[in-house]
C-alpha cells in the first residue's frame, strides 16, 4: 500500500466510499486515520473545514494543534490535527439535557440544532475540547462593509441553514461530523480532500478490504486519551 | 427608609432588565465565555442560588419534620427564602442558554442519561412541594395543615438533596476533568448548601425577626447551625483539596493551582476569609457570639463567602487546556483558557439579585407578617 501514488490513495478510498454509502446506515462505521510522520502542520484541513461548514468566528471543527520539542537551536516540530473523535461511548452525548447530541449507526455523533438549547453542558464534558459555541459572531461585522458570504447557508447534515437573525446554528453547540453531507454525497470529508501531504485517510472500518482498516494493522496505531476509555473513531499513526 | 430601599432596588432591577433586554436581543456574545470557558459568573449564581434555596428548604425540614420547634418562628421565612433563591438561580440559568426561548424543550425531549434532565424534573417537584409547604402554613385553615407540611416536607427532603446533589453531579460526572469528577464532590455541595441557607436565614432573621426576647438565643442556635455546616464542609474541602493537589501533575492539580493564581482574592478573601474564617470566629468568640447584630454579619459573610466558593468551583476547571497544544492551536478571543466576567455579566447579575430581593421583601412582608398576624400560632 506504501508504494502506491498519492492520487491512486484518494481514488481509493473514494471508491470504498461509494461502496460503504450503497450498505445500510448501521452497517458502516466511518472512521479517520491520521499520519503524523506525513502531517506537515498546514493547517490547509482547518480551512478547508472552514469553508466547507462555513464557520463563524470562534467556531473550528479541527485545529491542528503545534508541538515543540527540545531546546533552541535543537528543536523539532510535530503536529496534530484535532477532529471530534465521534467516540464509541461519548460523554458529550451523555450529558446532553433533551437529546439533541445523539450517536448515529454510522459512528458519527451528532447534532440536532433544531433541539439544542445551547446550554454548553456538552463543551464542559467533552475531554478533547472538540465542540465550540456558536457565539453568533461574523467576521465582517463592524468593518464598512458587512459581506453577503456571512449569510450563505450551510449544508451540515444535510440541511441548508443561513445564520441570518442569529437563527440555528447561532446560540448551539457545534463540531465535527465527519462532513457527513459529503459522506451521503459520495464525496470524502473535506479535510481529507484537501490534505496536502495525504496524511488523513477516511474509510469504513467494517469493510475489511478498506484502506483504513489495511492502515490499522500497523503497530504505529494510537488514540488519544486511551485511559478515558472513549474508543475514538479516530485513530493516529506515529 | 423603606421607600428608598424599595427605590434602589427597582432602579437595579431596571438596570437588570435592560442587560437582559441587550443579552437576549444580541445573543450570549455579549458575554466574555469562551468555548473552552463555556461557563462563567451566570452559571456560578445558578448554582449559589440553587444552594441557597436546597438550604433554606433542608432548614425548614428541621422545624416541620423533624420537630426542632426552637426553630419554629423561621420555618415560614426559610420556605420563602427557599422558593424566591430557586427562582433566582432559574433565572439564571435561563438567561445562560444559547435558546432561551427553547427552555420547554427540556420538558419534552427526555435524555434520562443526562443528569441534567433529572435536575430540571426535580426543579419542578421541588417546586411544587415549596409552594404547596408555604401556602398551607400560610393561607390554609384546615386543621389537618400541619400534618400535610410534614408529609410534603418528608417528600421534599430526598427532593432537596437531590436538587442540590444533583447540581454538584453535573460537575462531578465530567470525565474529562480532574477538578470536578470526584465522587466528593456532590457531598461538599450538599454540605455548603446547609451552610449557605442556614447562613443566610440567620442573617435574615437579625434584621427581619421581630426584637423580642426569643431572638438572641435564636439567631445564635441558627449561626451554630451554619458554623457547624462550614466547619464539616471545610474538612471535606480539606480531604478534596489536598488529594487533588498531592500530584502536582498540571493536568491534575492545575485547577487548585489556579484558585492562587490571577483571582488569589475569591480564594483566599472570599472562600477562606468570609466563607470560612470570619463566621466561625464570629460564632466561637464570647464577645461576638451574644450580639445579634454580629451574628448577622457572620451570616451574611458567610453568604457571600459561599458565592466565592461557587465561582471556584465553575471557572478553574476550566484553565486547564484538553491539550496543551490547543491554546494556540487555533487563535480567537472565544478560544481562549481564560475567562474574566465583563461589566454586561456583572450588571445582568447584580439586576437579578436586586430583583429577587425586591420579589422577596414583597412576598415576606404579603405573606409572611401579614398571615402570621391572622393564622394566629404560625
Amino acid at each position: 500500500m506504501a508504494d502506491l501514488p498519492q492520487d491512486e490513495l484518494i481514488l481509493r478510498m473514494h471508491r470504498e466510499l461509494a461502496e460503504a454509502v450503497k450498505k445500510p446506515v448501521e452497517q458502516r462505521r466511518w472512521i479517520m486515520v491520521i499520519d503524523l510522520v506525513k502531517c506537515t502542520g498546514c493547517t490547509a484541513c482547518t480551512v478547508s473545514c472552514k469553508a466547507e461548514n462555513k464557520l463563524p468566528p470562534g467556531v473550528v471543527y479541527r485545529p491542528v494543534m503545534d508541538m515543540e520539542s527540545g531546546t533552541y537551536p535543537n528543536v523539532s516540530r510535530s503536529f496534530l490535527p484535532r477532529p471530534c473523535m465521534q467516540c464509541e461511548y461519548p460523554p458529550c452525548v451523555k450529558v446532553c439535557p433533551v437529546g439533541a447530541s445523539y450517536k448515529r449507526p454510522d459512528g458519527i455523533v451528532a447534532i440536532d440544532y433544531e433541539t439544542c438549547i445551547g446550554c454548553r453542558y456538552c463543551l464542559a464534558a467533552c475531554p478533547y475540547g472538540a465542540r465550540t459555541f456558536d457565539w453568533g459572531e461574523r467576521y465582517t461585522e463592524g468593518t464598512p462593509e458587512y459581506q453577503p458570504y456571512e449569510d450563505l447557508a450551510a449544508f451540515e447534515y444535510g440541511i441548508a441553514r443561513s445564520r441570518k437573525h442569529d437563527a440555528s446554528p447561532v446560540g448551539n453547540a457545534r463540531k465535527c461530523h465527519f462532513c457527513l453531507h459529503r459522506l451521503n454525497a459520495g464525496m470524502l470529508p473535506a479535510c481529507t480532500t484537501t490534505c496536502l501531504g495525504r496524511a488523513t485517510y477516511f474509510g469504513d472500518a467494517n469493510n475489511p478490504k478498506s484502506l483504513v482498516s489495511e492502515l490499522l494493522k500497523t503497530p504505529r496505531v494510537m488514540r488519544l486519551k486511551e485511559e478515558l476509555g472513549t474508543h475514538p473513531s479516530v485513530y493516529y499513526l506515529t | 427608609m423603606r421607600r428608598l430601599y424599595y427605590l434602589a432596588l427597582a432602579l437595579l432591577s431596571a438596570l437588570g432588565a435592560w442587560g437582559i433586554w441587550v443579552r437576549m436581543t444580541e445573543g450570549l456574545r455579549v458575554t466574555a465565555l469562551t468555548s473552552y470557558v463555556s461557563w462563567g459568573l451566570w452559571v456560578a449564581f445558578y448554582i449559589f442560588f440553587i444552594g441557597l434555596s436546597a438550604g433554606s428548604f433542608l432548614l425548614s425540614t428541621l422545624v416541620y419534620v423533624f420537630g426542632m420547634t426552637r426553630l419554629e418562628r423561621v420555618g415560614r421565612l426559610a420556605l420563602l427564602s427557599a422558593l424566591c433563591s430557586l427562582g433566582t438561580g432559574m433565572t439564571f440559568i435561563m438567561i445562560d442558554l444559547g435558546h432561551p426561548a427553547r427552555f420547554w424543550h427540556t420538558l419534552i425531549y427526555r435524555n434520562f442519561r443526562s443528569v441534567l434532565e433529572w435536575e430540571i424534573f426535580l426543579y419542578v417537584i421541588y417546586a411544587a412541594v415549596i409552594l404547596a409547604e408555604l401556602w398551607l402554613l400560610s393561607y390554609s385553615r384546615s386543621p389537618k395543615a400541619q400534618a400535610w407540611v410534614k408529609l410534603l416536607g418528608t417528600l421534599g427532603l430526598p427532593v432537596a438533596i437531590g436538587v442540590h446533589g444533583g447540581t454538584g453531579s453535573i460537575f462531578a460526572l465530567a470525565v474529562g476533568r480532574p477538578y470536578w469528577n470526584s465522587g466528593l464532590l456532590p457531598i461538599i455541595f450538599i454540605v455548603s448548601a446547609l451552610a449557605s441557607g442556614a447562613a443566610l436565614v440567620t442573617f435574615l432573621w437579625a434584621i427581619l425577626g421581630p426584637k423580642d426576647a426569643d431572638k438572641p438565643a435564636l439567631v445564635r442556635t441558627l449561626a451554630q447551625l451554619m458554623a457547624l455546616f462550614l466547619a464539616i464542609d471545610g474538612l471535606l474541602v480539606a480531604s478534596e483539596f489536598l488529594v487533588g493537589l498531592y500530584s502536582g501533575i498540571p493536568d491534575q492539580a492545575g485547577a487548585l493551582i489556579a484558585l492562587t493564581d490571577r483571582f488569589w482574592f475569591v480564594f483566599w478573601i472570599g472562600q477562606m476569609g468570609l466563607g470560612f474564617l470570619v463566621p466561625i470566629l464570629l460564632v466561637a468568640l464570647p464577645v461576638t457570639r451574644r450580639s445579634t447584630a454580629w451574628m448577622g454579619v457572620a451570616g451574611l459573610s458567610a453568604v457571600l463567602g459561599i458565592l466565592a466558593v461557587r465561582m471556584n468551583l465553575v471557572i478553574p476547571a476550566y484553565v486547564v487546556p484538553q491539550f496543551e497544544g490547543l491554546r494556540r492551536a487555533y487563535v480567537d478571543a472565544r478560544l481562549q483558557y481564560s475567562y474574566t466576567p465583563n461589566r454586561m455579566e456583572w450588571l445582568v447579575a447584580i439586576g437579578v439579585v436586586a430583583f429577587a430581593t425586591l420579589v422577596f421583601s414583597v412576598l415576606y412582608e404579603q405573606i409572611i407578617i401579614k398571615r402570621s398576624q391572622e393564622v394566629p400560632g404560625r
